[in-house]
């Protein structure tokens, strides 16, 4: 049933197609307690506060954000592997937030995860052969195993002789190739992918994007790509969706997004990342430089949660200590700004602004 | 490339380490320099020995169990002959460092601003209250709000940026010459890692001192380095001019880490990665290290090192190629990224 898109192709698409997942209003609380018999809630991590987005079928979903802002916690609640706080998830269509690990299991098969570091993610005590395997195992599925698993590392550029060897004998890029044959046995629709490149060198991240790159257009994949590195999100995704502290702020078409970003988190992201070579020199002069840090998400900021850091709602207030008192006291709403680019600011970023005159006021 | 005086000259510089499965080369055979008011970019994969370099000129690696010949000249003295004596004479005073991770250069027991002031009271014989005034001064100059405050907090207190800026007045309080930085922003997120980066550079200028900026990151060093080294098994590859270098990179493997950089592609545009992955340096290929992995390779490349010599221009690299071959290798693989680039927009 799943059909892929070209890029041009999705967006026209998109309002006819049904999401292969949706998620509304993701809410995921961790508790702080005190006392050691009687358990109090004294405080609360708001590590997700109230996300929601679709994921269409065949294209990758960037989710980007710094550390903290709810990117991995966000990829464990719509593969369920912690439970929700409140919230909904559909997938193909279900509703899977209510189900139990009995219901969930035989979905399992149809979202499977890459995760970041390939030396902890797999079992030291396993051979390859096994741990590709496992999911063969768990669902009971037909068929000779070991052809199966051999096709596998052949597919993902492992030589399938290997199949007795153990994970120390790999390096890290091939260590990273075991962990996408693994997400990849058993066919699934969705793979989420938490920083799958993170761990490895620039000459084999490059191997690691090109080979998903390679089995999203050959198995029909749809990618919940999860990065720190906006270099890598932007070649790899579709669309970017832009964490800040527990919620989404801007969601748009990846070209569009980098081009011309609205909310002004975005920008002064985008322009703090250095930009190489191409680039050169110009690049330290045009940085927007945040001041401070991002807040504590037990006590996120009340309203706009970047209000406190914000260089356009000082342009706004016309004052260097002052911000408005719709960004102080209200979250903004999560508006739809132009052709499917949608951000949650009062005050969206227009040609003119100069954001980086105000953050380095 | 070079304006100041020559700050710190290696020379040759060997770190092998035996070890039951055989000698782990390190370093091999390493020649660079640093001058006043640069900043040295030091560029490599995990392994290339970025960082065995620089703990081997602090006298930071056990030489017990580790074989060092070459020299490390710093400012007319070689390093590697001072004994343990004089050579604190010099670390934390003229030749400071900053680490990776803030997290674990300071100690959680103790106030951050007592840690700053034991390492001013290390070399300098003045009153406890001196060194507090002087410490809460540093405080303020690398950017941290209410220093006399501050001061008195302990590591925990601090976000991780504000740990690398303590970290970086607690290298500036001899007034060094030279400060190594050993990946400074790979644990800090890009827009903290922004504000570190302007802050060694305004500290760069203000103390007037020579900068040794390691990363795996090329664009952090397109940002911020002058002259640039790039490494690979123990050995520099390339050293040239920043401008020179990006525009003009003389050695595949440099051609080949520009190119496996996702940051001007979009969906749909190919990265050329570098094939297979980076030698054990147990066993480092004959000849050139980086040959099995080169796809300009010929016949002497797997017989004969490549010597790091400049061959003209100011920009010593070490490949078998010939001038000409470079170059007409060079333009067609920016001519192929246009046409890409072109195709993509």
């Amino acid at each position: 049933m799943t059909e892929t898109f070209t890029a041009a192709q999705t967006e026209a698409a998109r309002h006819s197609v049904e999401p292969l997942l949706r998620a509304e209003g993701l809410v995921k609380n961790f508790p702080i307690t005190k006392g050691i018999i009687f358990q109090r809630e004294v405080a609360a991590v708001h590590a997700v506060d109230g996300v929601d987005f679709e994921i269409y079928p065949g294209e990758t979903l960037g989710l980007v954000g710094e550390s903290g802002c709810g990117k991995s916690t966000t990829a464990r609640l719509i593969t369920k592997l912690i439970p929700l706080t409140s919230g909904s998830i559909w997938f193909e269509g279900k509703d899977i937030s209510k189900m139990n690990n009995r219901q969930i299991r035989p979905l399992r098969r149809e979202m499977q995860m890459i995760f970041q570091d390939p030396y902890a993610s797999l079992n030291p005590r396993k051979t390859v052969g096994t741990i590709i395997g496992t999911p063969y195992k768990i669902h009971k599925t037909e068929g000779d195993t070991k052809k199966r698993v051999q096709d596998l590392m052949d597919r993902v550029g492992l030589n399938p002789e290997h199949y007795n060897r153990y994970p120390h004998e790999f390096s890290g890029g091939q260590r990273q190739r075991i962990g996408v044959a693994r997400a990849l046995a058993l066919r699934p629709k969705l793979i989420v992918c938490d920083e799958p490149v993170s761990a490895l060198d620039v000459s084999i991240q490059a191997q690691i994007l090109n080979l998903l790159e390679d089995l999203q257009s050959e198995f029909n994949l749809t990618y919940l790509f999860i990065s720190h590195d906006l270099g890598v999100v932007r070649h790899i995704s579709d669309r970017i969706a832009v964490m800040y502290l527990g919620r989404i702020v801007e969601l748009a078409d990846a070209v569009d997004l980098y081009d011309n970003p609205k909310h002004p988190y975005t920008a002064s992201l985008l322009s703090a990342v250095p930009k190489g070579y191409e680039a050169a020199g110009a690049a330290l002069t045009n940085r927007i430089t945040l001041k401070g840090d991002v807040p504590s998400p037990i006590d996120p900021p009340s309203g706009c949660p970047f209000h406190p850091r914000c260089p356009k709602a000082r342009i706004v207030s016309g004052s260097d200590t002052e911000v408005p008192e719709n960004c102080k006291n209200e979250m903004p709403p999560f508006g739809e700004l132009g052709t499917d680019h949608y951000a949650a600011c009062w005050y969206p970023a227009g040609e003119g602004d100069d954001l980086q005159e105000a953050a380095h006021a | 490339m070079a304006q100041g005086e020559v700050l710190l000259e290696v020379k040759d510089l060997h770190v092998h380490f035996p070890t039951p499965d055989g000698i782990v080369k390190a370093v091999d055979g390493l020649s660079f320099a640093v001058h006043r008011g640069e900043t040295f970019g030091i560029v490599g994969e995990s392994g290339s020995g970025k960082s065995v370099t620089n703990l081997t000129a602090l006298g930071l690696i056990n030489m017990k169990s580790a074989h060092v010949t070459g020299e490390i000249i710093f400012l007319g003295r070689d390093l590697l002959k001072l004994d343990k004596e004089e050579l604190r004479k010099v670390r934390g005073k003229d030749l400071a460092m900053i680490f990776q991770d803030p997290f674990a250069c300071l100690h959680p027991f103790y106030r951050v601003g007592d840690q700053i002031v034991e390492a001013i009271l290390c070399h300098d014989s003045v009153s406890k209250k001196i060194a507090t005034d002087r410490t809460v001064e540093l405080l303020a100059a690398v950017g941290i709000p209410r220093p006399r405050e501050r001061f008195r907090d302990y590591p925990h207190q601090y976000s991780g940026g504000m740990r690398q800026r303590a970290m970086i007045a607690m290298a500036l309080v001899h007034n060094p010459d030279l400060l190594i930085a050993d990946e400074p922003t790979t644990a800090l997120d890009v827009t903290v890692q922004a504000q570190i980066l302007e802050l060694i550079e305004k500290v760069k200028q203000d103390f007037n001192i020579g900068v040794i900026l390691i990363t795996h990151d090329l664009g952090v060093i397109a940002d911020v380095a002058q002259t640039v080294m790039v490494m690979y098994a123990g050995r520099g590859m390339e050293i040239g001019g920043r401008d020179l270098l990006f525009t003009n990179p003389l050695h595949p493997y440099t051609w080949g880490l520009l190119e496996s950089i996702p940051n001007v592609t979009q969906k749909g545009t190919r990265l050329v990665p570098i094939e297979g992955s980076p030698p054990s340096l147990i066993n480092v290929p004959p000849g050139c290290p980086f040959h099995p992995r080169c796809p300009h390779r010929f016949e002497p490349c797997d017989k004969e090192i490549p010597e790091l010599m400049d061959r003209g221009g100011g920009h010593p690299e070490a490949c078998h190629l010939t001038d000409g071959d470079k170059k007409r290798l060079w333009a067609q693989r920016e001519e192929r990224r246009r046409v890409v680039k072109a195709a993509a927009s």
